[in-house]
Parts: structure tokens; sequence; C-alpha cells
């Protein structure tokens, strides 16, 4: 199996899609990710890769190596909080980030789906029409595209409810067409 | 002038392509030419021996040789005429094999035009040669060696034993440098200080070494074979020929206690203070932001060698080479924040390891927990900090950490065998003899291997924990140890500033100082007379910077050792009535060769005869001795004279690698378009954009002007300066109506002869779309008179810096 796999990395960089993907995601994500020594900064300066089924010095290798198909899959590319440590602290000044953000981007673009994509979906829906997460209205719809994570979602609900910890409501932010703005700028782009 | 000139056949090399019996009619019809011969071979001893025969029986004055390249056979030609008791400068060459017949294999007749105008050029040039002297000039024998670390010291001794006076120059109290601070060594694990003391001794008893510790340089004037060296010696407080150097007397007594910087903060050391048990000279010394004046080391000291009243004393020196071994220091740990150094006690630096782990150190070769005092017995080392790290602006790898850690994990493993040690690498680098068998031994003694940069550091309730993945098993890992010791990275010495300053010395954007060539010349710098060895020039281990310091000290005997220097005279000199002290030249000059008081003075024996302060100077008040602006602008003359074929282009090549660029294209049989006629010129930043103007001014369609590739012009910055020239002029041109793509600049290696020829391909087809030289403004002035008219006769203009972008 290690065998094939060896052959089938070869395989990746001479194919047309995995070249493709390589060169859309740096041109995505910045030239310099080609400089990537794979030291583990990244990874080990992440506050969600215990969460994480790949790494993102992992998902900066898979890119590299042109290997489209596992890059997409990973769950990692929607664990990234965006806290950016793994961008201050590259000794290449790679933006690992960006590397995720493109990842996420191509992903979109084509149209692909699954349960961490539309969560995201959910989630910047959310933002656009009211400019904050309503956690009750998030784990009312969430459910509806996967019903399998409503389980360990109530329970969690069941103990923040008496605590208060639950608006009921959702209400706008102050200046809400200014985030409407932003967003109608960055679709536009 | 009598000229005689001759045309080589070099068997069918050029007689297969050229006309060679018309050239030599051609010559013998030009000015000032009094015999043409045409032969075999001209390099031959019968050939050699016709030129000789014309200078003795006919009076010939200069000589033409229309052969080979220069760079092949010019120093054979230039001994052929002196033999014949003709000065040897009065030499030219005309290139019509490596720039005619090799490259224009197939159009023989535009070939033999070309060569015709090669020679012409030459004629014109050699009319105009003049006789130069070598002159020599006495020089001091003597060497300032300044940094007294390994490299140093290694320079010193061979110089001495060579019966060459030194004077070694330490900022320290003493010398030893950090090699005298480290403990056991790798590859060998021998201890450092043991073979490093001999030397200092032997260094301190050579009666031709003269050791000046705690000493600073604060200028130097002069040049190569003759420095004046102005310094200061610190006062010590202590006089050196009383003091006994048994220290335990007054430090005993001495109520101040701080951080020993030679126990980078591990151990304590009193105001006054002796740096190590091995200091060379065995003195003492107060250090005069600590004491607080009390008296008590004067009344104990038994030797009565206390002196307060002692004063800075300023020294003066003449010296013939200087040495620079200023070495290194140390990355400061504290600016990778995650990493807790200054902040959390328990991680340590490589150097503070180094401390503890030596017998005479501060622990006593133990590496404890500085929190706890308690030997450590779960230890990490990570690699790189500092190094490979664009965070902190080095790029580099420092190239002995790896090596380092591997070491000091081998001691603290052999001691307590049960230790739990992990290295913590990128990647490990063990390239050096033994060493691939030393990183082995370290991992047969159970050494862990843990392939991920760590991202940081934290205190825990019972320890510090290091967060980091294994990157080969893909698992992020928090993990306590007792201590983690950063393996510190190297820079260049920031107390080195003064002395790269004073000498003018280049530094690399890795701010180490930069060698006159990265392979090839390993211990010399740009300027004439100074040297560089160990880590002044970059990271290095002990052996390297030992044999770098014997290189340099071989370098600078090889110079001195005459007590006279043989002085190019192929230099610039300045015509005082001319200049106007407008020091322009002052900053071009790559080699500091000029100074301005009043009016420019070039110091011959720096001057290496670039050229790119004459192309500078705004009255022409900088001339060369050879490559004269009256020598170029004859040959710019004589390729004009005719125009032979359209478009015309003259070129001015660098001689060390366009030059040689044209020559390889030559013994490499490329070929390209004739027409370009070629000018050699020391540097690319010797083109005054008077020559290009003539050129232009006399029809030629473009002037090209080529030169090393960026980043390797043999003079440091010439190129970049006729590129600067190039940009303005083109401008220029621009308002005046030219088209700015008339003159071009690009950039070859003496190893891209496939990239000239295609450089002047592409010239031809561009000039060809522009047309004959003016068509530019005949058509502005039609557009003048009758606009609109003539608008779509200009299908070929575009926007004048989409040729630069392509070039530059």
């Amino acid at each position: 199996m290690a065998e094939t796999e060896a052959i089938g990395s070869g395989h990746h960089m001479t194919n047309q899609t995995g070249r493709e993907f390589r060169d859309l995601a740096i041109r995505l994500a910045g030239d310099e990710v080609k400089t990537c020594i794979q030291c583990g900064t990244c990874s080990s300066s992440c506050s969600t890769a215990h969460l994480m089924d790949a790494s993102i010095r992992k998902l900066v290798q898979l890119v590299l190596e042109g290997r489209k198909e596992e890059a997409m899959a990973c769950e990692s590319i929607w664990l990234c909080t965006s806290c950016l440590l793994c961008t201050v602290r590259c000794p290449r000044g790679i933006r690992p980030k960006a590397v995720v953000s493109a990842l996420r981007q191509i992903f979109e673009q084509e149209g692909r789906r699954n349960k961490d994509q539309a969560f995201e979906r959910l989630f910047m829906d959310q933002i656009k029409s009211c400019g904050r997460i309503s956690e009750f209205m998030l784990s009312a719809v969430y459910p509806l595209k996967n019903p399998l994570s409503t389980v360990p979602i109530m329970e969690m609900g069941i103990e923040l409810m008496p605590k208060g910890k639950i608006a009921w409501q959702i209400s706008c932010i102050e200046g809400i067409s200014e985030i409407r703005r932003i967003f109608e700028e960055m679709d536009s782009q | 002038m009598r000229i005689g000139v001759y045309v080589c056949h070099c068997g069918l090399n050029i007689a297969s392509v050229l006309d060679v019996e018309e050239l030599r009619r051609f010559a013998e019809s030009l000015p000032g030419v009094v015999v043409a011969r045409d032969l075999q071979f001209t390099c031959s001893d019968a050939g050699q021996d016709a030129i000789k025969n014309d200078i003795k029986e006919l009076g010939v004055e200069a000589v033409v040789v229309s052969a080979c390249s220069p760079r092949l056979h010019e120093p054979t030609f230039r001994r052929t005429i002196s033999e014949a008791g003709l000065n040897q400068y009065m030499l030219e060459m005309a290139n019509i094999r490596e720039q005619c017949s090799w490259v224009h294999m197939e159009e023989p007749a535009l070939a033999t035009q070309k060569a015709k105008d090669l020679i012409a050029m030459a004629v014109a040039k050699a009319s105009l040669l003049q006789p130069l002297e070598s002159e020599t000039m006495p020089v001091s024998r003597d060497v300032l060696v300044v940094g007294g670390g390994v490299a140093g010291i290694s320079a010193a001794l061979d110089l001495a034993n060579a019966g060459l006076r030194v004077y070694l120059l330490e900022r320290k109290p003493t010398i030893g440098g950090y090699m005298a601070l480290l403990t056991d060594v790798f590859p060998t694990n021998d201890c450092s200080i043991c073979v490093l003391a001999p030397k200092m001794a032997e260094a301190l008893a050579h009666p031709l070494i003269n050791i000046m510790t705690y000493s600073e340089i604060l200028s130097i004037d002069g040049s190569v074979g003759r420095f004046t060296v102005s310094g200061v010696r610190k006062a010590r407080y202590v006089d050196e020929s009383a003091c006994k150097g048994c220290i335990g007397e007054c430090a005993g007594v001495c109520p101040v206690e701080m951080p020993n910087e030679y126990d980078f903060s591990i151990g304590k050391r009193k105001a006054i203070y002796m740096a190590i048990p091995q200091s060379v000279p065995l003195v003492a010394c107060i250090d005069e932001n600590a004491c607080i004046g009390c008296g008590r080391c004067e009344e104990a000291c038994p030797a009565d060698a206390i002196r307060y009243d002692q004063q800075d004393q300023e020294f003066r020196l003449d010296a013939g080479a200087i040495v620079v071994a200023t070495g290194w220091q140390p990355f400061d740990a504290k600016r990778k924040e995650e990493f807790g150094f200054g902040r959390l006690r328990d991680v340590l630096t490589t150097l503070q390891v180094e401390r503890m782990l030596n017998a005479a150190g501060p622990t006593g070769g133990e590496v404890v927990r500085p929190s706890t005092g308690e030997v450590a017995r779960s230890i990490a080392f990570l690699q790189c900090v500092g190094s490979r790290d664009q965070t902190v602006g080095n790029l580099y790898c420092s190239r002995i950490c790896c090596m380092a850690s591997l070491k000091n994990s081998q001691l603290i493993k052999e001691k307590y065998p049960d230790a739990d040690i992990s290295i913590h690498y990128i990647d490990m680098r063990a390239g050096g003899e033994g060493y691939e068998e030393f990183y082995l031994r370290a991992q047969r003694l159970g050494i862990r291997f843990v392939r991920g940069r760590a991202s940081s550091v934290e205190q825990g309730e019972d320890g510090v924990y290091l967060h980091y993945e294994d990157t080969f098993l893909g698992r992020s890992v928090r993990k306590r140890y007792d201590i983690v010791v950063l393996s510190i990275g190297l820079e260049p010495d920031s107390g080195a500033d003064v002395i790269g300053n004073v000498l003018g010395l280049a530094r690399r954007p890795d701010r180490f100082f930069e060698i006159a060539h990265p392979k090839m010349r390993p211990v010399e710098a740009h300027i004439d007379g100074v040297f560089i060895a160990g880590c002044a020039s970059g990271p290095k281990e002990i052996q390297v910077s030992i044999a770098q310091g014997s290189a340099a000290a071989s370098k600078a005997m090889q110079l001195l050792i005459k007590g006279e220097l043989d002085l190019d005279p192929t230099v610039a000199y300045v015509d005082q009535d001319r200049c106007i002290g407008c020091k322009l030249c002052v900053d071009t000059c790559p080699s500091k060769a000029i100074s301005v008081k009043g009016t420019a003075l070039v110091e011959e024996a720096r001057c290496k005869g670039c050229g790119t302060c004459a192309a500078a100077c705004p009255t022409d008040a900088i001339k060369m001795r050879l490559f004269t602006d009256e020598q170029i602008m004859a040959q710019v003359e004589a390729a004009t004279a005719v125009k032979g074929e359209y478009p015309f282009i003259v070129a001015f090549l660098c001689n060390w690698c366009s030059y040689a660029g044209a020559d390889l294209a030559g013994t490499s049989r490329i070929q390209y378009p004739t027409n370009a006629r070629i000018i050699r010129v020391m540097c690319a930043g010797r083109v005054d954009p008077s020559f290009i103007l003539e050129a232009l001014r006399r029809g030629a369609e473009g002037v090209l002007v080529m030169g090393c590739r960026i980043g390797e012009c043999h003079y440091v910055k010439g190129n970049l300066q006729a590129l600067q020239r190039v940009q303005v002029l083109r401008s220029v041109l621009e308002k005046a109506g030219l088209d700015p793509r008339r003159v071009r600049i690009a950039w070859c290696a003496a190893s891209e002869g496939d990239i000239l020829a295609r450089t002047v391909k592409e010239f031809v087809e561009e000039l060809k779309d522009l047309g004959p030289v003016g068509t530019e403004l005949m058509q502005a002035a039609d557009q003048a008179i009758r606009p609109g008219l003539t608008d779509k006769a200009d299908p070929n203009k575009k926007p004048p810096n989409g040729a630069e972008q392509k070039e530059a």
C-alpha cells in the first residue's frame, strides 16, 4: 500500500488537475508557499491542531504535491479559527492561514458541499443578515443540513439554557448596512 | 606612431571564414600602419619572432595583433613586445576569432567586413597608446590582526612564524574568543581550552606578536602596504606588568558582585575580575561601570598593581595588511518571545549549557535546573533559534548548532545515561569530516530526534512545557522537560561595525562581511590588503576558522614578504586643474580609493582600474591610464567609419563576464548576427554616456552595454551604476525625440555565451523595427508639419518602458 501511494504521489504532479490545483492555491495564498520546509512551526502553534485530521503543515504539503482530493476532504480546512499564530511565526514568511483560505475558496467555487461547508455558509449568512451569530438559530438550522449532529448539540444546549447562555432572539447590530456592504464588495470580487 | 598589424590565420580557425589577405591589405592602408603581415600562428615562436623583428628592424612603436581574444593571449604578446624592447602596454588586440570567424561561419563576407572594422578600431586605439611603467612601492611588513579569537590567533601565529611582525588586537581583556569559553568540542569531544590555551600562550610568548587586549580601533587611513591605524587601549586600572594574575586576593575582597558575561550570566563575578582562569595576558581588570571605588582591592593586592588613575591610551601603528577576524555574537534569544528566554528560568541557551558543562564553569560541570538547582534529567534542545528564520531577519543556517547540540547531548548522556534528551530539528546538518559518524553516535547513545521545530515553551507547575509537532507522525505534542536549551544562531559581531565602516568593507544581505568571491577568493576582502578570516564572513566551525586564519596569513605574507609592492599602472588619476571637488567619484569607487581634500585624489595602490569614477566625473577630470576616454572614442569613431551593414550596433562589454561570455560564444561556435562591433572595457560602469551618444551621433542604430549579472560585478556594483546611467540617458534620449530602445543594457555571465548571442540577435530584430537612427526624428518632424497624416507610419512605437522591463 505504501508502495502504491509513493507511486501515486508522483502521479499527482503529472496530471493536469493536480498541477492546476497547486498553481491556483499558490496564486491565492502567495508564492512563498513553495518555500515551505515542513518544520511544523505552524501546526504546533495552531490552537485547533488537536481537533484536526490533517495539520495545517500537512495541508501545505498536500497543496505543493497537487493532491487536490485529499486536501479538499480535510476537515481541518473548516476548523481553522484564523488566529494567525501560524502566520506570525512561520520562519519562511509563508501565510499558512492564507493556504486554508485558498482551499476554502476553491472548495466553494467548485460548488462542493459537505457538512462543514454547510456550517460555514449558515454562519456567514447569519453574519450577513444580522451582523452577529445567534447560537439558537444556528443550532436550530444546522441540524436540518446535518441531522447526525443534533444529539451532542442538544445535550450542550440543555446545559446552557438554564444558565441564560442562549439568547432566544437575534437582533441586528448597529450599522448592519456596513457589514452588508463588505459582503457585497467581497462577492463582487 | 609607427604601428605594426599582424593578422593571424590561426591555422584554418580564422582563415577558413575570413579573407586574411584582404584583411592584411586593408590593415596596410590604415593611417600610421608601417607594416601589416599575415601569420599562420602568431602565438607560435615564428609568429612572435616576426613581431620582434619588425620592432627592431622597422622601428614599430605599437603592435596590433588581430587574432584571438585578449583574454587568452594578451599576456603572451605583452611579453613578446617587451622582450623586443617595447613597453608592454603598447599592444592592442583585435578579436577576429571569437568575435568573427567562430560566430559568423555562414557569413564570410559580412564577417570579413566586421573584422576590418575590428582591426580599424584596434589601430585607432593603438595610435593613442602610451607606455606605462609599473612602479614599486616600499611597504610595511607588519600586519594588524583584528580579533583575538581562534581565527585571529591562527593568523597571528602563522604570520609571526614566517617572520612578520603582528599586532593582535582584541576588544576583551583576554584573547581566546568564544572558543575559550566552550567545553568539549565536536567532532572529537576534546577539551576546547586544553587545545586552545597552548596557542594563546604561544602567541603571548612570541617575540614578533604584540598582543593588545582591551583595545579598539578608532580609524584606519592609507591603503594596501601602508595602512595607518589609530585606536585606544582602554584603562583596566591594573598595571599589566605588575599584576601576577593571582586574582583571588583582589576579587576575594571586592564587595561588588554581578552576573558574569563570560558565563552568559549563569555565574557571578566581581568588579575586579579575570575573564577566564587561562586569560592571556594573565592580568586582572576592573570593570569601571561596576566598581564603587572602595579601595579594598588596592589594599589586598600583594603586587601593588592596582592603578585607579590609569587612563585610556590612544595608539597609532602602521601595517601593510589587515586581517579582519572579528568573529560573531550569539543571537539574542529574548527576541523569540514564544520560547520564554529571560522570562522562564529553566529556558537556557547553548552557550549557558556550554559553561555549565565546563568543569571550571559556574556549576562545576553539572547541567542544572536554574529554578531548583537540581541536576536536569530531561532536556530538550531546540534547533534553529534565530537561524533560518525570516521573522528575525536571519535567513541563513548558522551551520554549527546541529553539531553543538549533538555534542552537548552526548556529553550529558554519557554522564547520565538515563537522562531523557531530545533534539528538535528541522533538518540535521552534519556535513564535515566525521560529522555524520558523530550524529550516528548520538543516535546510538539513545538521544531522541524529533523532526519539527517547536512553537513555544510555557511554564507548568512542575517544569517547562514544550509545544511541538512530530512532523513524521503528524502528531501535536505538549511535553514536560526540566530544561529547554535554545540552540541560538550566530550573528555578525556588532563590535565589528567600526572596522567595517573605516575600511569600507562590503556586507552580504545576511550582514556578515562579504568576501571578494564567494568561492574563489574565500579570505580576501574587496579592499586590497584586507583579509577576512573566521566567522566575520559567516558562521564557521573551529577547524574552518583556523584554516581561514592560516589562509589569510598566507595571503598577507604573499603580499608583504618582498617588502615592496608592484603597482598596477592601469589605474585612474585626477587632472587637478579640472576637478571641482564634487565628490561624486568618492561614492562611486568600490575600492574606497578616492578621497577629496579640495580636489579629488586617487590612492593608486587601492585603485583596481574599473573606471567607474571616470564615467561618473561631470568634468572629465578623472582619467584612466589605459582604456582612456580618447582611446574609446577613437574606437567608436573607427567602428562607425564605414557602417557596412544595417542595423549597426556598437557594443560595450565588461572584461570579466560579458566579454568572456562573447569569447565562450566563440569557443562554443554559437552563431549570431554580424551587426555588433564590440569594445572591451574593464567594467560596464566605465561606459560614459558620452561614448553612447557619440556612437548614436555617428549613425549607429543602437548601442549595447553589457555587464556581469547583478550581484556578480567584479567591482561590486559597477553594473548597477551602468544601469542607472543608461536609464537616465534613455529618458534624455526620449526627450530629444530618439527612441530610448536604441540603448540596451543587459547582463551576462562568463558562462552564458548563449545569452550574449541571443541578446545581440534580439537587439538586431528590435532595431530593424525601429529603422535607421533618426527615423523617429523625421517622423516627429513630419507629424509637426502635417499632423495626423503620419500616424499609421508609426506602428512600432511602443511605450518606452516596455524595453526596460525585458532587460532590467
